[in-house]
């Protein structure tokens, strides 16, 4: 099997975005990705969303996410034969954002490098309205 | 015990695979099942006086009209989806012992006509704060649960054997309940072999997709005694969760080890508390099966094995009829139908009434917990 995980078909999808999500949209526009900190506690919270859970505070800062590893994924086989598709969801740890977890996709990597652990490189794929955030596996 | 309520009645259409309850309205098969359940009680329609609902609920002034129920004194649902199954009791309960009502039913029903509800996601319209996972390529619950299902593995070293056997002991228990959909027995070869939907989890993993009704009479165990069936008491019910677990499959930052769980810990803890019993007291367990290693990860988080050892637990046969705590004799989400948990309540009805098709020997006490799911999560411990 040299199957590799393929792009998620996302050029109809229309990201929803509201005032806590946009900053996060607007850095990925600009190939950043980034993630928000409470700017009085310094936790990090996800989803974005208008309350620190820990203090209330509503400042945000939107900080560099940092390395990521592979914290857990699924494979996902669309088709058959010569015409199959392979997916790859994945849950990325950040240990720099205080372990916060993006779901994402694992894209053009060999199946057989993904594992739990793995360290992922940012990479993009786009929607209809946003730039989406994918990832692949850092190879030596 | 003395404000104790209890299940007085039970009442279901057939099950039907995913589609086939047509011509049926989906609104037709719950008055059938209110109707079976109500005659089941020795009771009538002019006795309801409350309905409890989960998983979004249905409309009461519909199923009033449609019956001819003269006045709801209440009309509630449990927040959330499928975690508030066995909530339902939990609210009914509640209804009966503050007085708000006397007949309270609970209501549970599925039909599948253009929607499949494990392609759920696709068709829910995407919010901002969901946006990542349809840009991750999820289109469905069992997809998400298969990264914790994965993460599990990968922390404890459960084997897809495990949950394996969690879908061979339904197969096995469903072949002789006639109301079952899949009941020819399967090897564990015949598993290995099926194609992976969501790897970890290939297709038997996955909840059967079915229509149908299933609704309950809950009132005070005193009136209960008078009825026509053997009371069954609802010994502790619970609905709620917390925060590390909050909207689970849609958060996915629940924290270690909180994330290799089912999120059912704190429900757990409750429901002894308020039964005065634990884990080994337990004579049947009814857990929502919806995707198997959520079995494994519900009988830690309930006590009947170590946070960890569930694969190994299950593996062991200690889930089987004659193991230390069988777990759906009725066949489950997996095999027999999937009412969204109403399938498990009616199975520790009849287990705990002592009539069920693969009964356990002198049960007294059912564990019924609700769909491993955002919170409210729920579960019941009913008793005889
Ligand atoms: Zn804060």
């Amino acid at each position: 099997m040299s199957d590799v995980s393929a792009h998620p078909s996302l050029s109809g999808y229309e990201v929803p975005i509201d005032s806590w999500t946009q900053p996060f949209w607007d850095a990925t526009a600009t190939r950043k990705l980034v993630l928000p900190r409470c700017a009085d506690c310094d936790r990090f919270r996800w989803p974005p969303g208008p309350f620190c859970p820990g203090c209330h505070s509503q400042r945000v800062e939107w900080v560099p996410a940092g390395d990521g590893q592979i914290y857990s994924f699924t494979i996902i086989t669309k088709g058959d034969g010569d015409q199959h598709q392979v997916f790859v969801p994945a849950l990325i740890e950040f240990p720099e954002a205080g372990g916060l977890r993006l779901v994402a996709a694992i894209v053009e990597t060999p199946l057989a490098a993904v594992r739990i652990g793995a360290r992922v490189e940012l990479s993009w794929s786009h929607a209809a309205n946003a730039t989406v955030p994918v990832f692949k596996i850092v190879t030596l | 015990m003395k404000h104790e309520s209890a299940i007085a009645g039970v009442g279901a259409t057939p099950y039907y695979f995913r589609g086939q309850s047509a011509p049926q309205t989906l609104y037709e098969m719950i008055c059938k099942a209110i109707l079976a359940a109500v005659e089941d009680a020795g009771l009538t329609i002019r006795d309801v006086d409350g309905l409890a609902f989960y998983s979004m609920g249905f409309d009461s002034g519909l199923i009033a009209e449609s019956l001819g129920i003269p006045e709801l004194t209440f009309a509630s649902t449990v927040s959330g989806t499928g975690g508030g199954s066995a909530g339902v009791l939990d609210l009914a309960a509640m209804a009966v012992e503050t007085g708000r009502a006397k007949t309270v039913i609970c209501v549970g029903a599925c039909q599948q006509l253009q929607i499949r509800y494990g392609t759920a996601f696709s068709h829910m319209p995407v919010t901002p704060e969901k946006a990542w996972e349809r840009a991750a390529g999820l289109t469905g619950p069992g997809q998400v649960f298969a990264l914790i299902a994965r993460r599990h593995m990968h922390t404890y070293g459960t084997r897809r054997e495990a949950f394996a056997e969690v879908v061979i002991s339904s197969r096995l228990y469903a072949a002789t309940r006639e109301s079952a959909i899949r009941r020819r027995p399967l090897s564990i070869d015949e598993y290995m072999a099926a194609p992976m939907l969501a790897d970890p989890l290939c297709r038997l993993d996955f909840t059967l997709e079915t229509d149908g009704a299933v609704a309950f009479v809950v009132t005070s165990g005193e009136r209960a005694r008078d009825l026509k069936r053997r009371p069954v008491y609802i010994a502790a019910s619970a609905h709620g969760g917390t925060c590390e677990w909050g909207r689970a499959f849609h958060w996915l930052n629940m924290p270690d080890p909180i994330f290799t769980t089912a999120g059912s810990e704190p429900i757990a803890a409750r429901l002894y508390a308020a039964a005065g019993i634990g884990p080994k007291e337990i004579d049947v367990a009814l857990i929502y099966d919806h995707f198997s290693p959520l079995v494994i990860m519900q009988l830690e988080d309930y006590g009947f094995c170590h946070r960890g050892e569930g694969g190994a637990f299950v593996e062991s046969g200690a889930i089987r009829i004659n193991g230390s705590i069988p777990v759906n004799p009725h066949g489950g989400h997996l095999s027999e139908a999937y009412i969204i948990g109403m399938t498990h309540i009616r199975e520790a009805v009849e287990q705990l009434r002592g009539e069920a098709v693969n009964q356990i020997e002198g049960a007294q006490f059912a564990l019924v917990t609700g769909g491993p799911a955002p919170i409210p999560m729920s579960g019941a411990i009913l008793r005889n």
